[in-house]
């Protein structure tokens, strides 16, 4: 997942950075509002986090002006001053969540797993498909009811693929959804982090869970259970 | 710089009777030249005419005057009145002896019963004739009349329309001198309560008053009526940022006091990152209740009524994306007229507490019924189908500061900031169990100032 911060004030933005970073996050920030408009519509991110008193552009400006440039990504606003006409306009400029200063970092990580996961059609804090189950909050796999022990990017990858069932996901996607800008692109990360998801999720080889198209890309080939 | 309000009412004033008394003089001069021309030509008009009855035809065509001619003026030397009969033929008959030698070109050959005024100008004047044509016997043939006709010196008539036109336009000036200083008077009466106004104000502004004190005339109370509720809003305003400045102040003294007395422990207590971590927490909310407070703008004179329901809607559609996933069932009950006199930033921060509440305590449904209370106030309403609030635990909430449920962050001082705003409206809340849907009802009474 790729989340694109625009925080002006940078102690706050160093910890958010270095949490989301701890959390498997790749990310990209911005501390004014002219770049932070920049980044979101150069780069295609999974969420947003947007303080709202930013220097050069407001933020409230930055999220109308992602959202007309057709920007759909889930945003959640900072604020620092809580009254509810500024969290009202946030959100009618096109934000998704608010969070009020100073927030915890629990807290802040909680909302943004239910956004991103809310974003790609899921109104529930699990996702299944077929025997897999992905527990957002606790960021815990099973298989058809058995735990699965994954790492951090592993456990990336294969959210990322379950939140995009169905569909051709080529390494370029991953790569731009689970690094950040100036990352080394090397795909072949992203093969070894396939070939392991698969020995861990389908030892037996019962269910094949994730296909390669050759050239293109990956793709979940498991259904979606409905909620 | 604009023109004051007396030089624009003295400036309409001074050109609306200048004008007037304009037209007026304008007409009455004309009216009094007409009369005094017609009352000349009427003169020399039966003058001509007894000229014509004097003048004797003898027997054999000739025309004779008689010695005595019926005004002596005709015989003194340029007395003004000028007679002379001349017959059509071309000859001159007769010339009164007041011409002299004096060249006067008097009209001739008037056509028998032709009538004709005239006015001339010549070396000695200027006159003003009438000519007669007339025949004697019943002939109209031009060449067998005679022309009489009699001149008159203009210069009385000119001296009487002078010396009108003097009398008429030094009373016509007098009368609006008089006038305009009328209205200068009444002017200066008009706008005094204006001139007291400001005197006033400007007593308030060096502090000598408090109000707008004196009594005003009808038109000027709705200006001063709202400066003094002006005033005595920002008075209000004023108290309340000293109180809640000071409430700020020493609320922040205790959280601060537990950090600073754990500090001095020796050794530091192994549970400090706790202890810090929770007053953080409570310093937070002070500093958050007591802005809130602080950002309160109550009733503002003059604010336009608005609308709850669109307000309502507002805060609905943010609450529907924040709590998507809990997809909860709200239903607005707000009439037309429901509105809310006040600023729009209190509003939403009342709906938005109340209704943030609703939608993190209900299992599914809120519903929010605003209406306007026989003129007399708004009431509102927000109901939820949650836990619901005990009355013990309702008194605790209502105090300020103190949270419901330590286990939710926020529901306490969300209500505690809803009750300010309401207590700086002069309304009143209540905390009572729904009806229709079981959990909380918040309701409130907001009263029209």
């Amino acid at each position: 997942m790729r989340i694109l911060i625009v925080e002006d004030e940078k102690p706050l933005l160093e910890q958010l950075s270095a949490r989301l970073k701890q959390e498997g996050y790749a990310v990209d920030s911005a501390t004014d509002g002219e770049e932070g408009l920049y980044l979101a519509t150069e780069f295609p991110f999974d969420a947003a986090i947007v303080d709202l008193g930013l220097p050069k552009l407001s933020g409230i400006e930055l999220i109308s002006r992602a959202r007309a440039g057709g920007k759909t990504f889930p945003i959640l606003i900072l604020t620092a001053r809580g009254r509810w006409q500024e969290k009202v306009e946030g959100l009618e400029a096109g934000a998704d969540d608010y969070l009020v200063k100073p927030f915890q970092m629990e807290e802040l990580l909680a909302r943004l797993r239910a956004l991103v996961r809310r974003a790609a059609g899921w109104t529930q804090s699990h996702i299944s498909c077929g025997p897999i189950t992905l527990h957002t909050t606790t960021q815990a796999v099973t298989v058809a009811g058995r735990a699965v022990e994954l790492t951090a990017y592993e456990y990336k990858v294969l959210e990322y693929l379950m939140l995009h069932t169905g569909q051709v996901v080529s390494k370029t996607d991953l790569t731009e959804h689970l690094y950040e800008q100036d990352f080394d692109r090397d795909s072949n990360v992203i093969e070894v982090f396939v070939g392991r998801l698969r020995r861990k999720l389908d030892p037996e080889n019962q269910y094949n869970p994730i296909e390669t198209l050759r050239g293109r890309g990956y793709r979940l080939t498991l259904e979606r259970t409905p909620p | 710089m604009k023109f004051s309000l007396t030089a624009r009412l003295l400036l309409a004033g001074t050109i609306v009777l200048t004008a007037f008394l304009g037209l007026t003089g304008l007409t009455l001069d004309r009216a009094f030249s007409d009369y005094a021309e017609k009352s000349l030509q009427e003169r020399i008009q039966a003058q001509t005419v007894g000229l014509v009855a004097a003048a004797v035809l003898d027997d054999n065509g000739i025309l004779h005057m008689p010695k005595t001619l019926p005004e002596a003026r005709y015989d003194t030397l340029n007395s003004g009145l000028y007679a002379q009969i001349t017959s059509n033929d071309g000859t001159q008959l007769w010339q009164s002896p007041s011409m002299g030698r004096q060249d006067i070109p008097l009209p001739r050959n008037i056509a028998p019963s032709g009538r004709h005024f005239q006015r001339i100008k010549y070396a000695g004047g200027e006159l003003y004739s009438f000519s007669l044509g007339i025949t004697f016997d019943l002939s109209e043939a031009i060449h067998e009349g005679y022309t009489f006709t009699v001149a008159e010196n203009m210069a009385a008539y000119n001296e009487q329309i002078t010396s009108f036109r003097d009398s008429l336009w030094g009373w016509l000036g007098g009368v609006a001198l008089l006038l305009l200083a009328v209205q200068g008077l009444v002017l200066h009466w008009s706008l005094a309560p204006m001139r007291q106004v400001a005197e006033d104000l400007a007593a308030i502004e060096s502090g000598r008053r408090q109000h707008l004190e004196g009594r005003y005339p009808r038109e000027m109370l709705g200006l001063t009526d709202n400066i003094n509720a002006l005033l005595a809003s920002q008075r209000e305003h004023l108290d309340r940022h000293r109180h809640t400045l000071s409430d700020l102040a020493h609320s922040l003294k205790t959280p601060l006091a537990v950090l600073r007395g754990e500090l001095d422990k020796s050794p530091p207590p192994e549970e400090l990152p706790a202890i810090i971590g929770e007053q953080v927490l409570r310093m937070s909310e002070i500093v958050d209740y007591q802005l809130q407070r602080a950002a309160t703008s109550g009733r503002l004179p003059l604010s336009a009524p608005l609308s709850v329901a669109t307000a309502a809607r507002k805060i609905t559609a943010s609450l529907n994306k924040v709590y998507a996933d809990k997809r909860v069932l709200c239903q607005l009950h707000v009439t037309d007229n429901a509105n809310f006199r006040g600023e729009e930033g209190d509003l939403l921060e009342v709906l938005g507490n109340l209704l943030d509440n609703a939608y993190k305590w209900c299992a599914q449904r809120v519903t929010v019924d605003a209406a306007l209370d026989q003129d007399q106030g708004l009431r509102l309403s927000v109901e939820d189908d949650g836990p619901g609030i005990t009355p013990q635990k309702a008194d605790a909430v209502l105090q300020r500061g103190v949270r419901g449920d330590a286990s939710n962050p926020g529901h306490g001082i969300g209500l505690a900031i809803v009750q300010d705003i309401v207590r700086v409206y002069k309304g009143t809340l209540t905390i009572e169990k729904s009806p229709t849907l079981g959990g909380a009802k918040i309701a409130l009474f907001l009263p029209h100032p």
